[in-house]
Order: structure tokens, then C-alpha cells, then sequence
């Protein structure tokens, strides 16, 4: 009678714990991270009574939880990839908007620029027009800083973002630090799974990788140590690192990431990846350095061209041009790192051998070498890097000055600081330079019907552009240029140079005949030089001449686009990933609610069975008490 | 598979939202009318949306480009015109004046008054200004009178040989105007090739006429001049230091003397020592030809000494006139063919515009029909999940637990 109480007891005991289990996994039913519980039933150690060993009940053994170490691993890495994709996408995506505008984009604005001009060379006289192109350079110029700015403004908010996803890593892996350690005493004094606070470590864990690509290890010791980069160890056991954002040494406005611990400090920028925070990195490094940068080389090459053909022409005073656009210069910053005292000039001299890219200059025992900081490509450099004879490389010409140390590195911007400065130097509309410093003319009465072309400047700075010039056949076959003994051999539409211009005269001259290239200050109705200009766009000036400033444009916008959509496959697709994996792990840990009611059902029927036991044995021990009363 | 009942919620609302998401997108490509708004829409469409739309905006302006330049030319033309009437005018009075015989100083004197006015009239025209007061004829210096004097003083032309061109398409450029140096300085002499003269210091009565070409091969452009030996003999010398003779002939009036591949006849009775030249073609002004008929006719004359120089040299002006209408003609017909330059390139960007209209609607437009049945779709859809979700969810054994 004892036994059949004492089993029946031990049923009641295990099927509330049961009951207690399905019930705490019903009410933790939409708890984030949590994972369903299981009570495990075994049989009570049989007693040997009457020669046969008889059963004595049910225990529960053990509460596990339903976890899956292989599934969640793969849904952290696929929720670190998604991560970093959807913030690399939506981040590119407020490029992508900022240049879609096609109504009021660099293509238009530039076009704009291009039309009033042509509107100069239509009515070179005409200020009004001259001052519409006034304002739509302008315009242009301030387009091309609006979009510098807005660039700025994504770059602070990179800086920004870097400094919260470093807290938001800290306090994670302070968290995960604590949990080890109350889940190594968890253990040790219970002997026992303590699987709420696992659920709570793994779910810390899960969060810290939606900010960035975690490996976990598990010690023996039943707490885990969690790695991030290559390896950097952010938890170890109770001890967790701290992540700072910490100052670039090239820039201190300019954020990196390192992780602080026992060890020192250590910048991990370059090998972390995956989360939010492997987004915003591959959001700065893919997208935001190379705009800023080709922004910058646009405008560069935009002034470049436009200056040398300003100056070559002559204002409505009957001055020579002067510089249209300025642009900032090459900045050159040294690490703050470096040993020696080393600096650097650095000037462009080839426009069209520009590229996006920054450069980092490291001083070597055998001198200097320079590398790209986009592809980490070495860069070879011709000359010794003296005033005399500068190092050139890219477009670049580099004179460096002070001592250096083995080591030292100096950092390159060829272009990002252009546009910030960018201005219009010619405000008086009577200073655009339409017409050209030079006109060529027949003499009245020359025997021969040879024709003079109006003549190209070559070399506006040559002094004696402007004096006037007389071409004089001395026979059919031959002529002199005024100021030089030479004789040249005439050849009909050939280009005949000299004093900084360029004509071709053509047909038959007589002998005796003459030409004349003068000044042509006279010339307000001249529109050779806005004419030139106005073609400037379409003219290749990019890559060694081969793109030419309006193609580079398109170039751009598309590569923005093609960026973006990439982006946006890229997350369309982790997303599946992504997803996939946490139902795997869903299906694994997740609480189904009619499985639990069934449970519920289940364990509430044996507990009902159990009881009527009770009442049996109570009704054998009756039925004894009576049959001795 | 075991299904979660969190991850089921969590799943239905996803696919809802994306949904939504895929619905919102829709709606925003209906509202605007446009299926690319940013470049990552269609990187690749986006790009030629954005070169087709600066190739409309450099469309129009070649189109107003042309339009400038096909007023200039227009106003040009009317300029053409006034020219050629007044040297129509012009010469009716230089025929009417080689009536050497009947004319008396007077008559000339008054033609001569008539002329004169004509020269101021073409001066004028000259010097016209279109309605911005630039001038139609100074080359490059639109700023400057290009044509000085006047008023009985030489009218010479001070301006430069400039031409201003207009761009109307990326690769044509055309001129806007003519300086007047081409048009009113260089005006071939004579007939072109050679031009005559009577010495004015002759004393006999000999009268040259303008000659012509009998064989272009034998030309050799040089300065010659048929000097009167005898009254009846006469020697041809070319133009070097020391002259060399090309041809001697006798002297019958009204013969021709033919040399070097040119005949002029000369009449009337030179004295020994007469000179008459035969000079290349140069070039002369409209205002020089016009403005020596002119001192020509103030020259009193009536002997026949006089009468054979004034008949010569008439001759020869009207023979300079005939060039120089010519020569305006040849002015003209170079306007029109620039002015229907721009009517077909007006005519091919016309076309183009179409063209690039239809581009850019095909890569930017929405096609209204195919994106409602999507969005019709996509409601269906939507609609379709909202309801199994709200169902599916409603099922659950608790239901049936009492």
C-alpha cells in the first residue's frame, strides 16, 4: 500500500514539474530568443520485493531545452550577413537619391552651363548673356558642393555611427561577461543546465552579431569565449574588451574602431566585417571615399579644362582671360604616428592621369614608396622627389621635404578637398573671355585667291602672342613670317606656327602677297574662345583622355546606381538567408502552442490518473481496516 | 517541419509587409508616372535617361542657335538687297553718262550729284547695325564702324576679316555674317583676270575697251603696259625692271593688239608716246568704283581727248559694276545656301527631338497598363494573406480546452 502511494506520489511530483514546464513555455510562447523546454521522464530505481523487482514510479530527470548549436551558428552568420547588407543598401540608397534627380543633376547643371555659353558665343556682346553664364557656373559650382557637402555630412554621420555600434559592442560583450560567469556558478552548483540564462546568452550573442561577425567557442567551463575580426577575442570567459571609436592618425575627425583590453589597444578597423557595423565600413570604403573622390576629380578636371581655355582667350576689355574655376589644393596629411618630421607638396600636374583613389607615401630604407589605398596596389614613381625633379606618379608631382623615419607614412588626397573651396573667379561679366586674343587677315589687294583661316591660340602665354605678324609670300611656293629670316615651303592648308597661334591659309598666293595676324582687341563680336569652350564637355580630358567630363558624369551616376542595386540584390538575398535560418532555428527551439495544449492535456489526464490511484490505495487500506474492525 | 507558433506570426507579418513594401513601390511609380526615379532602379536605363535628357537640353539650344543665326542671315540678306537695287540705280547712271557725245558738262555734273548720293546710300548700308547696334559687316569688331569716311573723303574699311560662326549641331557650325571686307573690298578687278586703263596723261584720242581673254593658257598674270612708239606703232612690255617687250605690233584703229593669250582693242588716234596698261586683277572696293565714275563726271570734258579717256574708263567702270553685282550675287546665294544649311539641320534635329523623346519615354515611362495589372496582383496577394494570416491564426487547441 505504501509503494502504490509513494509511486503514485512520485507521478503527481513528475507531472507537475511537466505541467510547470508547459506552462512556463506557453506564457515565454513570444519571448524573443527564448527556447521551448522539455521535461524528461525516467523511471524511479525498482525495488527487489517478493523475488520480483517492482516498479516504484516516474521522475523527472532533467528540464533541457530544444537548442541546436549547428542551426543557431548559421542563423548568427546569416543575420550578421543580412545585417550588413541591409545597412550597406539603405545607407547607398541615400546616395542613389541624392544623385537620381536627373532634372536637377550634375548632367543637367552642367549641360545648363554648356547652353549658356553656347548663349555667349550667340551674342558675345550681349552682358545679359554673359551674366546668365555667370550665374549658371555658379550654379554648377554649387551643385558640385551641395553634393561635396551632402558627402561631408554622410561621412560624419559614418564617424558618428561608429562611435554608437562601438558602445553597443561593449555592452553586449559585458553582458555575455556576466552570464559566463552565472552560468559557470549555475552549474557548478546545481550540477544542471541553467537554461533561461543560456537563452539570455544566446541571445546577447545574437545581437551582437546583427552588429558584427561573431565566432563563439565553448570552453569547458560552460562559458564561451566570443571572438570578432580575425580573431580579436571580445569575451573571454568573464572578461569582456572594450570597443572604442578611436581617431584615424591621418584625421582625427575621422573615426576608426579599435578594441581596448588587458592586452592594449589595438585598431581591428580593416578585418571587421558583417552587422550594421560591417555595413557602415563597406559603406565608406566602397561607396562614400570613391563619390567624395570622384566628385572631386570631376571638378578638378572641370577647372583644369575650363581655365586653360579661358586663358587663351580675351575679355570684352581686350584683356586675356584669366583662371575661371579655383579648386582646392592636394591635401597631404602626415601620420601622427611618424617618427620624423617628413612632409610633402603635392601638386597636380596631369589631370587626365587622375584617379579616385587616395594614396599613402611610406618612407623605406631606400627611399619612398607610394601605394593606393583603395586597392593597395603599389604605385611606381619616376624622379627623386626634389623641387628640381618631383616624384610623379598618377598625375601627381611630389616634392617631399624634411627627415623621415623608416616607416613613416604620409597620406595623399588628390581630389576630396577640391570641391570644398570651389569657387567662380570671374564675377564681371565683361571679364568671360569669348573671343580669341588673335585675328588673322588678307592684305587688300593681293594677286593671288588665297584664303586665311582666323587663327587658334597654341600658347596664350607666349609674349608675343598679341604683336602683329605679317606672312609674306616671297614666290607662289614660299613665304616668310615677319621677325624670322627663315624661309618656309608653302603647302596650301598646312598649319603654319608661330608667336603662340596657329593658321592655314590655302588656295594659290602670288607672290608679293601678304597676311596679316594681329591683335584683336577690337573683336567684342568674336565668339571663337566661348565656342571652344562651349565643346569642353564632350572632349576627352578623364583616364589619359579618353573620358570626356560629361561621360565621366554619366560614368558615375551609373556606377552609383550599379553600387545601390548590387546593395539591394545583395540584401534581397541574405534576407532569404537570413530568414531560412531562423525558421531551421524556430523549428528547433520555437513553442508551438498547440503542442504545448496538447502537452497540457497530456499531463493534466495522467495527473488525473494518478490521483484516482490515490483514491485506490485509499479504498485497499479501507477495505483492510474494515474487514479487522 | 515543427512550426513555432512565434515564428509563424513573425513570418506572415513579414510577407505582408513585403508586400506592402512591393505595393507602396508601385504606387509610387503610378503617382509619379516614371519607373526609374532613382539610378538604382536601372542603373544602366538610368545613365541613358540622364545623356538623353542633356542631349534634349543641347538640342534646344542649336535649335535657338539657329534661330539667331537664321535672323542675322535674313537681316543680311534684306541688306543684300538694298545693295543690289542701288547699283541697279547706279548702273542705269553709268550708262546713261557714256553717252560721251551728247552730254554736256552739266548733265554729267548733275548724274554725278545722283551718284554721289547713291555711294552715301550704299555706305549707309554698309554700315548697318542690327537691333542689338552691332554692326552687320565689321568681322569680329562688331563695335566698330567698319566703314570710315565718306562725303567725298575715301571709304575704307577699318574692321577685321572675321566671321562669326554659330554652332547648330555638335558638328556644324555656320557663319552668321559676311565682314564687309568680303563683301564690298574684295571685288575681283576687271573681268577678273586683267583690268584696262588709258593713261590720263595721253594727248592723242585713244580709247582702250576691256579687253577679254582669248587663250587662259597663255595668261601670265603681270602688270603690262601698250605704249605708242608712233601713232601707228605700238610695243607691249611687261612689268619688270627693265621692262622686256612680249609683243610689238602696227597700229590700225579698232584692231585688236593680242598678247599673251589676252586681245584689247584700242580706238581713236594715240599720240607717240600714249601709254595704256593691261594689269592683272586685284581687287577693288565698291565705294572706289562708284566714287571714280563719280570725280570722272565732275572732270569737265567735250574735246575729243578728254571724250576717249572719260569713254575708256566708263567702260571700264561699267565692267567693274558688272563684277561687283557679280560678286553681291555670289554674296547672296552663299546666305541662302547657309539659311537652308539651317532649315535641314533644323529639319534632322527636329527629327532627332522626336527621336529622343520616344528614348526617353521608352526607358523612363511607365507603362501604366502592365504596372496596375501588377499592382492588381500584388493587392490580391495582400488581401489574400491578411485573411489565411487572421484564419490560420485563429486556430488553436485552446480553443477547444474548457
Amino acid at each position: 500500500m505504501a509503494d502504490l502511494l509513494n509511486t503514485s506520489i512520485s507521478g503527481l511530483l513528475a507531472f507537475q514539474r511537466a505541467l510547470d514546464t508547459t506552462s512556463h513555455n506557453i506564457t515565454n510562447a513570444n519571448t524573443v530568443g527564448y527556447s521551448r523546454q522539455i521535461a524528461q521522464f525516467t523511471t524511479r530505481q525498482p525495488q527487489f520485493i517478493g523475488g520480483n523487482w517492482q516498479g516504484s514510479g516516474a521522475d523527472v530527470s532533467s528540464i533541457n531545452r530544444a537548442y541546436d548549436n549547428f542551426l543557431s551558428s548559421q542563423s548568427r552568420s546569416a543575420s550578421s550577413g543580412f545585417k550588413q547588407s541591409e545597412t550597406y543598401a539603405t545607407q547607398a540608397e541615400r546616395v542613389s537619391n541624392l544623385f537620381g534627380n536627373s532634372t536637377t543633376g550634375l548632367t543637367a547643371s552642367m549641360q545648363q552651363f554648356v547652353n549658356s555659353m553656347q548663349s555667349v558665343a550667340d551674342t558675345p556682346n550681349s552682358i545679359a548673356a554673359r551674366q546668365t553664364l555667370l550665374s549658371q557656373g555658379q550654379s554648377l559650382v554649387d551643385r558640385l558642393k551641395s553634393y561635396d557637402s551632402s558627402l561631408r555630412s554622410f561621412d560624419a554621420q559614418v564617424n558618428a555611427s561608429l562611435g554608437s555600434e562601438a558602445d553597443a559592442i561593449s555592452s553586449i560583450a559585458k553582458g555575455i561577461a556576466e552570464l559566463n560567469n552565472q552560468i559557470k556558478v549555475g552549474y557548478s552548483q546545481t550540477g544542471s543546465a541553467p537554461n533561461d540564462l543560456l537563452d539570455q546568452r544566446d541571445r546577447l550573442i545574437d545581437e551582437l552579431a546583427t552588429h558584427v561577425n561573431v565566432s563563439v567557442v565553448k570552453a569547458n567551463d560552460n562559458s564561451v569565449n566570443v571572438f570578432i575580426g580575425n580573431g580579436q577575442p571580445l569575451v573571454v570567459g568573464a572578461d569582456a574588451a572594450t570597443m572604442v571609436a578611436t581617431a584615424d592618425p591621418y584625421e582625427p575627425t575621422r573615426k576608426r574602431l579599435s578594441m581596448q583590453s588587458s592586452v592594449g589597444t589595438i585598431d581591428i578597423t580593416n578585418s571587421l566585417n558583417g552587422g550594421t557595423l560591417g555595413g557602415v565600413l563597406q559603406f565608406r570604403n566602397e561607396m562614400l571615399d570613391p563619390a567624395r573622390n570622384a566628385i572631386g576629380r570631376l571638378s578638378v578636371a572641370l577647372t583644369d579644362v575650363m581655365n586653360e581655355q579661358h586663358n587663351a582667350g580675351m575679355d570684352l576689355n581686350g584683356n586675356l582671360g584669366g583662371d575661371f574655376f579655383s579648386v582646392g589644393g592636394v591635401e597631404v596629411r602626415a601620420n601622427l604616428n611618424n617618427a620624423g618630421n617628413a612632409g610633402a607638396t603635392v601638386t597636380r600636374s596631369d589631370v587626365g592621369a587622375l584617379t579616385t583613389s587616395d594614396y599613402e607615401l611610406v618612407s623605406t630604407a631606400g627611399g619612398w614608396s607610394m601605394r593606393r589605398t583603395d586597392t593597395g596596389a603599389n604605385v611606381p614613381m619616376t624622379g627623386a622627389g626634389t623641387a628640381g625633379n618631383p616624384f610623379v606618379a598618377d598625375g601627381l608631382s611630389i616634392v617631399v621635404s624634411g627627415t623621415p623615419t623608416t616607416g613613416d607614412r604620409l597620406l595623399i588626397r588628390p581630389t576630396a578637398g577640391a570641391v570644398n573651396t570651389m569657387r567662380m573667379l570671374v564675377t564681371n561679366p565683361a571679364d568671360v573671355a569669348a573671343a580669341a586674343p588673335i585675328a588673322a587677315s588678307a592684305t587688300a589687294g593681293n594677286n593671288g585667291n588665297a584664303t586665311i583661316t582666323a587663327g587658334t591660340v597654341l600658347n596664350a602665354s607666349d609674349p608675343a602672342l598679341r604683336t602683329s605678324a605679317t606672312i609674306t609670300f616671297i614666290s607662289p611656293t614660299q613665304y616668310q613670317i615677319s621677325g624670322n629670316p627663315a624661309t618656309f615651303t608653302y603647302t596650301p592648308g598646312a598649319d603654319i606656327d608661330a608667336n603662340g597661334w596657329r593658321v592655314q591659309i590655302s588656295g594659290t598666293p602670288a607672290a608679293g602677297d601678304s597676311f596679316t595676324v594681329r591683335d584683336n582687341s577690337n573683336g567684342t563680336g568674336d565668339n571663337r574662345n566661348a565656342l571652344l569652350m562651349s565643346g569642353l564637355m564632350s572632349e576627352g580630358v578623364l583616364n589619359n583622355g579618353t573620358t570626356s567630363l560629361s561621360s565621366a558624369i554619366g560614368q558615375f551616376v551609373g556606377d552609383v546606381g550599379v553600387k545601390t542595386n548590387q546593395a539591394q540584390v545583395t540584401r534581397d538575398a541574405q534576407k532569404v538567408v537570413a530568414t531560412e535560418s531562423q525558421e531551421a532555428m524556430q523549428s528547433v527551439s520555437g513553442v508551438n502552442l498547440d503542442e504545448e495544449a496538447a502537452n497540457l492535456l497530456r499531463y493534466q489526464q495522467a495527473y488525473m490518473a494518478i490521483s484516482q490511484m490515490i483514491r485506490v490505495a485509499d479504498t485497499m487500506f479501507q477495505s483492510v481496516l474494515d474487514a479487522v474492525r | 517541419m515543427r512550426l513555432s507558433s512565434l515564428g509563424f506570426s513573425l513570418g506572415s507579418m513579414n510577407a505582408m509587409m513585403e508586400q506592402q513594401s512591393a505595393l507602396a513601390k508601385l504606387q509610387n511609380q503610378v503617382a509619379l508616372g516614371t519607373r526609374v526615379s532613382t539610378p538604382a532602379d536601372d542603373p544602366i536605363a538610368s545613365v541613358h535617361i540622364l545623356e538623353l535628357q542633356r542631349a534634349q537640353s543641347e538640342s534646344e539650344q542649336f535649335a535657338k542657335n539657329s534661330t539667331l543665326a537664321q535672323n542675322r542671315l535674313s537681316l543680311e540678306e534684306q541688306s543684300m538687297v538694298d545693295v543690289g537695287n542701288v547699283l541697279t540705280r547706279v548702273r542705269e547712271l553709268v550708262v546713261q553718262a557714256g553717252n560721251v557725245g551728247t552730254l554736256s558738262n552739266n548733265d554729267r555734273a548733275s548724274i554725278a550729284t545722283e551718284l554721289a548720293a547713291r555711294l552715301d546710300e550704299l555706305h549707309d548700308v554698309a554700315n548697318r547695325q542690327d537691333g542689338n547696334g552691332e554692326y552687320l559687316f565689321s568681322g569680329y569688331s562688331t563695335k566698330t564702324r567698319p566703314f570710315t569716311g565718306g562725303d567725298g573723303t575715301p571709304i575704307s574699311y577699318i574692321a577685321d576679316q572675321g566671321s562669326r560662326q554659330l554652332a547648330i549641331s555638335t558638328t556644324q557650325r555656320v557663319a552668321d555674317s559676311h565682314n564687309g571686307f568680303e563683301v564690298f573690298v574684295n571685288i575681283p578687278e576687271g573681268n577678273g583676270t586683267f583690268a584696262t586703263a588709258v593713261n590720263m596723261a595721253n594727248t592723242g584720242s585713244g580709247a582702250i575697251d576691256v579687253g577679254s581673254v582669248v587663250n587662259r593658257a597663255n595668261w601670265v598674270p603681270d602688270d603690262y603696259t601698250i605704249t605708242f612708239t608712233a601713232p601707228n606703232t605700238y610695243q607691249v612690255t611687261d612689268g619688270a625692271t627693265p621692262a622686256n617687250v612680249v609683243s610689238t605690233g602696227t597700229y590700225t584703229p579698232g584692231s585688236s593688239v593680242q598678247f599673251n593669250g589676252v586681245s584689247v582693242t584700242i580706238t581713236g588716234a594715240p599720240a607717240a608716246g600714249d601709254t595704256f596698261t593691261v594689269n592683272q586683277s586685284r581687287s577693288e572696293d565698291i565705294f572706289t568704283t562708284i566714287g571714280d565714275v563719280v570725280s570722272m563726271l565732275r572732270a569737265p570734258a567735250g574735246n575729243a581727248v578728254a571724250n576717249a579717256k572719260l569713254a575708256s574708263s566708263l567702260q571700264g567702270s561699267l565692267q567693274q559694276l558688272d563684277q561687283a553685282t557679280d560678286h553681291f550675287l555670289g554674296v547672296r546665294a552663299e546666305i541662302g545656301v547657309r539659311l537652308s544649311t539651317l532649315d535641314s539641320t533644323d529639319a534632322t534635329r527636329e527629327a532627332m527631338d522626336i527621336d529622343l523623346a520616344a528614348s526617353l519615354s521608352d526607358l523612363r515611362d511607365l507603362d501604366y497598363a502592365q504596372a496596375l495589372t501588377k499592382m492588381n496582383q500584388q493587392l490580391v496577394g495582400l488581401q489574400a494573406a491578411q485573411l489565411s494570416y487572421t484564419k490560420i491564426s485563429g486556430l488553436s487547441l485552446f480553443n477547444y480546452l474548457s
